[in-house]
């Protein structure tokens, strides 16, 4: 809570109604843009409020949520993980080729133990070496997505077991449970990230490496830790998946970590580390979600998504840059 | 003058870093001759290897400036994909017209990363995964998603194009002339003072500041130079395969990076080289080669060339911490 606290002072010091209004509207300018794409959807496109699109779209983003949850972890410490696609791959195709000869918890442990073991290894060389983090993540999409291609000779890898399948599909009321899973994630890591001393020791390294050294932070592990998470949270996007897939697939999952990257600028949380929060992170896929579906409804060809996606990054950290120099010049 | 000082004693560390990947290159080279019972050092193979990576060369000349200026450009693919799309497009027009078109796509893209970079100051990295996403994805809206191998007006690719690539002066390979020219072109523009401000500003962009060098000037120059190259790279590309491809050079970012740090350059600015680069080109392609001869699966090179990268930049990593 403390840290919070301390992001909000920063930021909406100024004097007036006006200017707080304005320093409400940046600080939540994600909650505000999703509540508006969402009307205007559902107004303007009348397919877009039925129960299919909506469950379509959390089908597909809850997948990307886990990997923003990941990478909003390993961003608030000012670091990245470009990484998380090749390991979505990975996770995938191990799952895959296991499942048919050791059964489903094998081939699940499987999956999520290749990624997680990548994301420790990204970890270790951040935290022990001086190179940074976007060529150790870079050079880790490289082996990742080379060894998803080597594992499985670079075809898709179907599987035939219907009740792992089942499980991609599955819903509860017409929602997702990979939603309800994510929203779970979401809230457990809220929860350690606010009330327990390691999540607020990861706040702290993000604000200020050095102070955080001086105060007796173990700045290593804490690193250590986080892109291990990322790669775990990237597995368990991978293993759902796959599973809705029906396949393991080396190719897939290709740019996943660009569309994670946004969701966690969009949501507040900025590339210097040390700002933003969970909900701001699950605000910003669902937002990414939400106009992903209205372009596709509104039949916008997918070959100008990646521009869009592009120009929405862009925005996205050119704000959080205007931001944080306002920020800086008010504290 | 320190910072010229300070440039020229770097100078020498680099050439002694030169030598040492020079060492490197020449005991590679006769590991490759060992493994291929001496098929590597037979003419044909050695061509190849210069054909196969011309255009490698050129655009890692173009992630040396930006890595020099300590940048990286993640776009430098995309830039290949699109001029290469736009040069089949335009072709009807005759290439002149076609290469302007290109040139201008190119100009375009690296003024944004130029202007994002320095002006907005947001991370280079970012900047270019952005562009990149964005130029891929403007030349597949041209190209219509797939591979373009004739002109708006249906012309096919003009012959000379493709006979540049293959023809010879004095036995000499086209492309490889073309790439000696570019590795001058860009050695000497490093030389200039224009290029001792490149290494100032990546080695201490503060200290180059209030030394009153037009730190935003140099770097946004830098960014338009690299798509400029990247721009001849797709050229290249085009007379090569005889075809605009919008989905071409996923791996040239990976392979340029890889080259420029295995070169000697720092990650962290104010270092590198074009011997260097091209040294760290030609090893890339003789480890590529090694691999080859000896079987390894193609789809394992990509996991080779990420250990590569990691394994260079640690090394460079610990000299500078020395």
């Amino acid at each position: 809570m403390r840290q919070r606290a301390i992001g909000q002072q920063v930021v909406s010091r100024g004097v007036g109604s006006s200017s707080q209004f304005i320093g409400w509207v940046s600080r939540n300018s994600a909650m505000v843009a999703l509540v508006i794409t969402f009307i205007s959807g559902s107004i303007f496109i009348p397919t877009f409020l039925t129960r299919l699109n909506l469950s379509a779209i959390l089908y597909q983003y809850s997948i990307i949520g886990f990997l923003a949850l990941g990478q909003f972890l390993v961003i608030l410490t000012a670091g990245i993980d470009l990484s998380q696609g090749s390991m979505l791959a990975l996770t995938s195709i191990v799952t895959a080729s296991l499942m048919q000869n050791y059964g489903v918890p094998v081939a699940v442990a499987g999956g999520l133990a290749a990624s997680t073991l990548l994301g420790l290894v990204n970890g270790l060389l951040v935290s022990r070496t001086k190179i940074p983090a976007f060529v150790v993540t870079l050079g880790m999409l490289g082996i990742a997505r080379g060894l998803a291609l080597l594992v499985s000779d670079s075809k898709p890898i179907s599987i035939g077991i219907e009740a792992f399948n089942d499980f991609g599909r599955s819903n509860i009321w017409g929602v997702p449970v990979s939603a309800l899973l994510w929203l779970l994630a979401g809230l457990l890591l809220t929860y350690f990230l606010t009330q327990r001393r390691l999540g607020r020791h990861i706040y702290a390294v993000g604000g200020s490496e050095e102070s955080a050294r001086l105060s007796g932070v173990d700045v290593r592990n804490i690193k250590l830790i986080v892109y291990g998470l990322s790669g775990l949270l990237t597995a368990i996007g991978g293993v759902i998946w796959t599973a809705r897939l029906g396949s393991g697939s080396p190719i897939g999952g290709n740019n996943y970590e660009m569309e994670s990257i946004a969701a966690v600028i969009v949501g507040g949380g900025s590339l210097f580390g040390g700002v933003g929060s969970i909900s701001g992170t699950v605000v910003g896929t669902l937002l990414f979600g939400i106009i992903n579906s209205i372009l596709n409804l509104v039949g916008i060809s997918p070959y100008w998504q990646g521009t869009i996606k592009g120009v929405l990054i862009l925005l996205a950290v050119a704000l959080s840059q205007v931001r944080r120099a306002t920020g800086s010049r008010q504290g | 003058m320190t910072a010229i000082n300070r440039i020229l004693s770097e100078r020498s560390v680099d050439t002694r870093a030169v030598l040492k990947i020079l060492a490197i290159l020449i005991g590679l080279m006769a590991l490759a001759s060992i493994v291929s019972q001496g098929i590597f050092l037979q003419p044909r193979n050695l061509v190849n290897l210069v054909y196969q990576n011309a255009i490698l060369i050129i655009i890692s000349l173009a992630q040396l400036l930006v890595i020099i200026v300590a940048g990286i450009d993640l776009s430098v693919g995309a830039v290949l994909a699109i001029t290469s799309v736009l040069i089949v497009l335009f072709q009807d027009y005759g290439l002149a017209v076609s290469f302007l078109v290109a040139f201008g796509a190119a100009l375009l893209i690296g003024l944004t990363n130029g202007f994002l970079v320095t002006y907005v100051r947001l991370p280079a990295f970012v900047v270019t995964l952005a562009t990149m996403q964005i130029g891929y994805s403007i030349a597949k809206v041209l190209s219509g998603g797939g591979a373009v191998y004739t002109g708006l007006g249906g012309a096919g690719i003009a012959p000379g194009l493709v006979d540049f690539y293959k023809g010879s002066f004095l036995g000499v390979p086209f492309p490889l002339i073309l790439c000696l020219i570019f590795l001058l072109v860009v050695g000497q523009y490093l030389r200039t003072s224009f290029g001792h401000f490149a290494y100032s500003v990546g080695g201490n962009q503060r200290a180059a500041y209030l030394s009153g060098i037009p730190v935003r000037l140099v770097k946004m120059v830098i960014y338009v130079l690299a798509a400029l190259l990247c721009s001849i790279g797709g050229i290249l590309f085009v007379a090569r395969v005889g075809m605009g491809d919008p989905q071409a050079g996923t791996w040239v970012p990976l392979d340029s990076i890889a080259a420029v740090s295995i070169g000697g350059a720092s990650l962290s600015g104010g270092i590198g080289t074009v011997a260097g680069t091209v040294i760290g080109v030609i090893i890339l392609s003789v480890l590529n080669n090694i691999m080859n001869l000896l079987g390894v699966p193609p789809t394992l090179q990509p996991a080779i060339k990420g250990l590569v990268i990691l394994v260079a930049v640690l090394l460079n990593s610990t000299r500078a911490s020395k």
